[in-house]
């Protein structure tokens, strides 16, 4: 069975991690016992590009839920990174400054973002979509740009 | 393609058609080999020499060869050493776009003002990497 | 895997350095995917493709393509047959000329009017050629 809840679009085929916690902007966070794992998910690096640069919130920070951990900065774009969860930065993916490109060739493993000590986990949670709830919504944001000719 | 000739450095770029920076790529490529060090550089097609064609193989595997890659798929620089070229250098317009923080190429067919400006500061890169080829 | 209904068409241009076709093959192209029929349209990274691209070669498998070259040495018709089946319509550049070469300011990527022109006609063709492609796809 495969870890992964998957669809192609066009060319790309585009992948929502099962088991794993997703904002309506493109954000996961996977539960690793008593900290949570943090990164951008197939769909957003799809859309937003070869990722240039990262810019990421130092450790040791406090984070919360939907205020800014960082930015991803593509050749189309600048994108803002919004918390899912709140909490206090434990580790950010250092490989990100020299392998930027992570994210795209890797967002649910090797392109994390950063490591969180979540401060109300239960309740951030419940905020947040199931994969199977994030994948609907991929869908229907592929559908409605499928159909606008200058989406291109 | 341009005839075999010795001792020009090869600039190969990868053109992908589906990002701005594989059209830098290649107008960067163009700027050095028509314009910048026109008489010590020439291009060949990437896909000609994937697809096996005899004298695009030799070039490459006789000449000093520079890539240029649009994306870290890094086509062009993969399919040189596969081939068996000589490769001297492989720059990557990502790492261009990186020390030019701010530029964003839209468009893919016709560049924009960013996109060229990107392709004026990739033709430099691999204007020095060609001198520095070839001792100048 | 859930696949969204799609009818689309693959365009695989080459991007030939060697000559102003190449060039004129390649705007061609974009042209189409950008302005003429975006929604009907994906390039496929000729490079990649061959190259063994997942993705490319996995649409080519499955969708209809359309190769575009420059010149007679139809990198992307061959290895387009080579590697995912014989395309649903090539066209060569020099063919849509009447069978000539684009004269050029001496550039092979600063395209003069003529060669901006032909371009546009190739694009009018390609894009001829996907509503053909779909019409029958039924």
């Amino acid at each position: 069975m495969s870890e992964y809840l998957q669809t192609v679009f066009e060319k790309f085929e585009l992948r929502v991690r099962k088991g794993y916690y997703y904002t309506e902007d493109g954000l996961w966070a996977s539960v690793e016992g008593a900290k949570v794992r943090v990164g951008v998910t197939d769909y957003l690096q799809r859309t937003g590009g070869d990722v240039a640069f990262v810019e990421l919130v130092k450790p040791v920070s406090t984070v919360q839920k939907q205020t800014g951990i960082g930015t991803l900065e593509t050749a189309k774009t600048t994108v803002s990174l919004l918390s899912p969860i709140s909490g206090t930065v434990e580790e950010v993916n250092g490989m990100l400054l020299e392998k930027p490109e992570l994210v795209n060739s890797d967002p649910y493993g090797e392109g994390w973002l950063i490591i969180l000590t979540p401060h109300s986990l239960e309740d951030d949670l419940k905020s947040l979509m199931s994969a199977d709830d994030y994948f609907q919504l991929m869908l229907k944001k592929l559908e409605a740009e499928h159909k606008k000719p200058e989406s291109k | 393609m341009n005839s075999t000739t010795q001792n020009k450095v090869v600039v190969i770029p990868c053109s992908g058609i589906g990002k701005a920076l594989g059209t830098v790529g290649r107008e960067a490529t163009y700027e050095v080999v028509e314009n910048m060090r026109k008489d010590v550089t020439q291009t060949i097609c990437l896909a000609l020499l994937v697809s096996g064609d005899e004298e695009s193989v030799q070039l490459v595997q006789r000449n000093k060869c520079i890539t240029v890659d649009g994306c870290p798929l890094q086509c062009a620089e993969k399919n040189v050493r596969i081939a068996g070229g000589d490769l001297a250098a492989s720059l990557r317009v990502v790492d261009a776009l990186r020390e030019n923080r701010g530029l964003k190429p839209k468009s893919v067919a016709f560049l924009d003002s960013d996109g060229q400006q990107l392709t004026r500061a990739v033709a430099e890169k691999i204007a020095s990497k060609v001198d520095a080829i070839l001792g100048a | 895997m859930v696949d969204l209904p799609q009818k689309m068409v693959g365009i695989i241009s080459c991007s030939g350095e060697g000559c102003v076709e190449g060039t004129i093959s390649r705007i061609a192209t974009l042209l189409v995917l950008e302005k003429l029929r975006p929604a009907q349209t994906v390039t496929i990274c000729l490079p990649l493709f061959l190259a063994g691209g997942k993705e490319e070669r996995a649409f080519a498998r499955f969708f209809p393509t359309i190769t575009v070259d420059g010149c007679e040495k139809l990198c992307a018709k061959i290895g387009t047959e080579r590697y995912s089946g014989k395309p649903a319509s090539s066209i060569v550049v020099t063919d849509v000329n009447g069978n000539k070469n684009c004269s050029t300011t001496g550039s092979k990527r600063k395209l003069d009017d003529q060669a901006i022109g032909l371009a546009e006609k190739v694009a009018e063709r390609i894009a001829q050629e996907v509503d053909e492609v779909l019409n029958h796809w039924k």
